[in-house]
């Protein structure tokens, strides 16, 4: 067998590897997008005055958080159809595990911003008679948004790379594409190595980008 | 919804195997968080140093393992080490090394933080006493950061114990990969992996709850 490296070797699979990238993107930003609108409202209601809404909303977020995700896949992949009585696709399982654990990631990100947001705000948007909707959306959420902005992005990076489990119940991402690749070919170490690169250039500047903001996030809240 | 009833007999009677599986991922843990802890510290310092050659490729390496998805990592060194150094280590080591230097990564970067938070003027005390470079970051940084990073370096544990949930997909035989073969065996996906997923909440969130505690400690402390 022929050990010597060759780079070039990976050249014909790029294509492949690169459709894969786009699967990896696409249900990525779909979770985010999800994870961060319910993020919201469970965020709220973990901080909210309603003891039901509170209890539940704490035992999803605590158990998202304290459970593997390979195993949140899992059970809604094997579990959701037969419970529901429903056929659901591999990817919309993935989307609905990933994206209720971005919800968990997120809310929790909401829910300190929130506290940080002075009470005087709140009587504030009483003494001017702003609906509940309006003040939520024109005065809570925008600085809410700003201060959870650090962590939110953190948290998309994270599931950015937790996505790489979805190959395990069989959709063609890029670990997927990899994974079938590299043992087709029995050339682990050129194509394995590829796939890491690309998930470290998605990554890498994603990480940068959280501490930039985080760095003027700082500034500008003066915290 | 269907007319699903449940059916634990099967699971509970596989119930033991599940255990053998839980110990050797409590093991895998208990390993990696022991080394983890100190490699962390160690990397860290190197980081941070001054010299160009030690800090450079160490920082390359905290951002290739912060930036990958670790079941890259696991995956690559489960197919590549064996092929590029000619060693052929079971299944379990390979998990450990993968594991290992994920966290050492993540570690380092909680204990680079707290290094900052200690005050310059240790550092001339150090000198003014004559203590050699390694003692100075043995006896008097070691300690302070090791408190100042406790609760970061706790979550990363945790974090840790979930991840080690992928080492199943090379098939070392831990909780993950027991409840998977249980599961195909007693066709109860439902009852098993809910089974798994509450040993694995159960053993995190009150090492969780630990963290909010040192938190608010460290906080009262430094008050």
């Amino acid at each position: 067998m022929d050990l010597t490296f060759s780079p070039s070797f990976v050249l014909p699979y790029l294509p492949a590897l690169l459709r894969g990238l786009y699967m990896t993107l696409l249900l990525s930003i779909l979770c985010i997008s999800i994870g961060l609108v319910f993020g919201f409202a469970v965020g709220l209601m973990r901080n909210g005055t309603n003891r039901i809404a509170y209890a539940c909303s704490t035992i999803f977020v605590e158990f998202f958080r304290g459970t593997p995700v390979l195993i949140q896949l899992f059970w809604i992949f094997f579990c959701l159809p037969v419970l529901l009585n429903v056929e659901i696709g591999p990817f919309v399982s993935a989307t609905i595990a990933l994206s209720l654990y971005m919800t968990a990631l997120a809310s929790e990100a909401f829910r300190s911003a929130l506290l940080s947001i002075g009470s005087e705000q709140n009587d504030a948007v009483l003494a001017l008679g702003l609906p509940r909707r309006v003040s939520l959306l024109h005065v809570i959420l925008p600085q809410a948004f700003l201060r959870a902005l650090p962590n939110l992005l953190s948290n998309s990076v994270t599931l950015f790379k937790e996505s790489a489990l979805v190959s395990a119940v069989g959709i063609t991402d890029l670990m997927f594409q990899g994974e079938i690749i590299s043992s087709a070919t029995a050339r682990p170490i050129e194509v394995l190595t590829t796939v890491a690169a690309m998930y470290f250039a998605v990554g890498f500047p994603l990480t940068q980008i959280v501490s930039l903001v985080e760095r003027r996030v700082l500034r500008r809240m003066a915290i | 919804m269907s007319g699903y009833s449940f059916d634990f007999f099967y699971v509970l009677n596989g119930f033991s195997r599940l255990l053998q599986g839980l110990i050797v991922s409590l093991e895998l843990t208990a390993i990696v968080v022991g080394i983890g802890t100190f490699s962390g510290f160690v990397l860290a310092l190197a980081t941070s140093s001054r010299s160009l050659f030690l800090s450079v490729p160490t920082r390359l390496f905290v951002e290739i393992f912060r930036c990958t998805p670790a079941l890259i990592q696991i995956v690559w060194f489960f197919y590549c080490l064996p092929v590029l150094a000619d060693v052929f280590w079971p299944p379990f080591t390979m998990g450990v090394i993968a594991l290992t230097l994920n966290l050492t990564a993540f570690n380092s970067e909680a204990y680079r933080a707290a290094i900052q938070a200690i005050p310059a003027a240790q550092r001339d005390a150090s000198i003014a006493l004559g203590l050699s470079r390694w003692h100075q970051a043995i006896h008097v940084v070691f300690p302070q950061v090791l408190r100042i990073a406790s609760p970061v370096l706790v979550s990363n544990s945790i974090s840790l114990f979930q991840q080690s949930s992928l080492v199943a997909i090379v098939s070392v035989e831990d909780l993950m990969y027991q409840g998977k073969l249980l599961a195909v065996q007693t066709y109860r996906p439902i009852e098993t992996f809910t089974i798994v997923a509450l040993i694995y909440f159960g053993l995190s969130f009150p090492i969780s709850q630990l963290v909010g505690r040192i938190e608010r400690y460290n906080a009262r402390l430094l008050a």
